[in-house]
């Protein structure tokens, strides 16, 4: 009886979630409460991982001091990366199954993501002036995550670029797509190239960090994953009330003569 | 209704999948130019010419760093070499931090007379393991890591050195 | 003959980067958040 009445509350389907979840209303309202603890969790996991490498985390064997600037460059790299395949990820979703909600993350992810690219470029020339003696050089690594700042800086740009929503949503999350093919690039390029920049100390077979350095990195790692989260969701709920506000004003003024 | 979205998904799989093929032939193709530095065996095999830059890197060998301070500036002559070809280089200037023996390095200059590489800058490439002094010397005198043969062990392997490292 | 130059400048401004970056980019999305749900919850008045 219930069932008949109200429309299906909860999918059917296992990929039914996916539809279920991907409506501005639905996310509103999944958000707003959960944000302050999203905030609380990004600051307390942030704060903690960094301090930690900051004043407690041991000096390293052959850098020194100079290690501990790992625990801010290098978990932006990694979101950095991880916010770059979430962006291609609500591209494909938009281009394939043009959900509304994939184009409001794209357009928000992507100043954020380019943040974070920025602090991994920044840290690293930062890093690499007293340990290699240069703050840049143009070997792949870096080359290749300066590419991922610039298609960063190209969504931003376009997806804001055309009157026509609908249009700068699709050129957008084409861009974003074919971008994606440097993930990989960046992530191999250590391995598949001569380069200045070290391999990767962290990947699926292990780590080639001590555990007392492992944890703080970590630690501010997910603080950092999490801080990610938490702007993003922010900035998506604050667009759906602005695009709410707009649509109410709009039809506000139709009403009145 | 399932049409077209099923047509899309397939249009942009396809699509990525072509990019993908593209990308990766590209970058296999400009393999040589995307690598940083030459290693000393490709030196020894096909240098460049006298005179035009590129980039040289390997490992500083032991005992051949030998440093003249003539005026202000030290001139500095060390073997760069990968374990089966050395090239001897020269170097005036300040080295930065990470230069030693055994150090990764890359320096960046041109063949001069006498099979010597002139070098402009040096650049000390460092290794991706990272452990605090204390493990370094339990590694070390524990006989577990030798620093001439290679990066040091597996860190989950490093078990038994940490309450020694604390000790010491 | 290395000469020692001081890392504590470059890890200091790594990490002052790094916090300031973090600190802005949370306050410009709450102060978004909050003018946003302001300015809806003033047009639903309307």
């Amino acid at each position: 009886m219930k069932e008949s009445v109200l429309p299906a509350r909860r999918p059917a389907r296992p990929g039914g979630w996916f539809h279920y979840l991907a409506n501005p209303g639905r996310f509103q309202k999944l958000a707003r409460p959960a944000l302050p603890w999203l905030a609380a969790a990004s600051l307390g996991f942030t704060v903690a991982g960094l301090a930690w490498g900051y004043w407690f985390a041991p000096a390293d064997w052959q850098q020194g001091d100079a290690a501990r600037i790992m625990y801010a460059h290098v978990p932006a790299a990694w979101v950095a990366m991880a916010g770059y395949a979430a962006l291609a990820l609500c591209s494909f979703v938009s281009l394939v199954w043009r959900h509304p909600l994939a184009d409001i993350a794209a357009e928000e992810i992507g100043p954020v993501g380019a943040g974070f690219t920025g602090i991994c470029l920044v840290s690293g020339a930062l890093w690499g002036r007293p340990m290699w003696g240069a703050y840049w050089v143009w070997d792949a690594r870096l080359t290749s995550v300066l590419i991922l700042f610039f298609l960063y800086l190209g969504h931003i740009t376009l997806i804001r670029a055309f009157d026509n929503k609908a249009h700068a949503y699709r050129a957008a999350a084409i861009l974003a797509l074919a971008g994606a093919v440097n993930l990989p690039v960046i992530v191999f390029s250590v391995q598949w190239w001569n380069t200045l920049h070290q391999g990767n100390s962290v990947s699926l077979a292990g780590s080639r960090i001590y555990p007392t350095m492992l944890y703080p990195l970590l630690v501010s790692a997910l603080g950092f994953y999490l801080t990610f989260v938490t702007l993003v969701v922010a900035r998506m709920s604050a667009a759906i009330a602005e695009r709410k506000t707009a649509a109410l004003l709009r039809a506000a003024a139709e009403r009145a003569p | 209704m399932r049409a077209p979205r099923t047509r899309r998904l397939y249009l942009v799989l396809v699509c990525l999948a072509c990019l993908g093929g593209a990308t990766a032939l590209a970058l296999a193709g400009f393999s040589s130019s995307l690598t940083y530095f030459l290693s000393p065996r490709q030196v020894a095999a096909k240098a460049p010419p006298l005179g035009q830059t590129f980039r040289l890197g390997g490992i500083v060998q032991e005992g051949t760093v030998k440093t003249q301070l003539s005026g202000q500036t030290p001139t500095t002559l060390f073997a760069v070499t990968d374990g089966r070809a050395a090239v001897p280089v020269r170097f005036s200037g300040v080295l930065p931090d990470l230069f030693r023996e055994g150090q990764g390095v890359v320096a960046i200059g041109a063949m001069g007379p006498g099979g010597v590489f002139v070098a402009d800058e040096v650049l000390a490439k460092h290794g991706a393991d990272y452990m605090p002094r204390d493990v370094e010397q339990a590694l070390k005198e524990s006989g577990k890591w030798d620093p001439r043969f290679g990066p040091p062990p597996a860190a989950d392997s490093w078990g038994g050195e940490k309450a020694k490292g604390a000790g010491t | 003959m290395s000469q020692s130059i001081a890392v504590w400048p470059f890890i200091n401004a790594a990490y002052g980067v790094t916090v300031a970056f973090l600190a802005a980019a949370g306050w410009l999305a709450l102060a978004r958040y909050r003018r946003a749900a302001a300015r809806l919850a003033q047009a639903e008045r309307l």
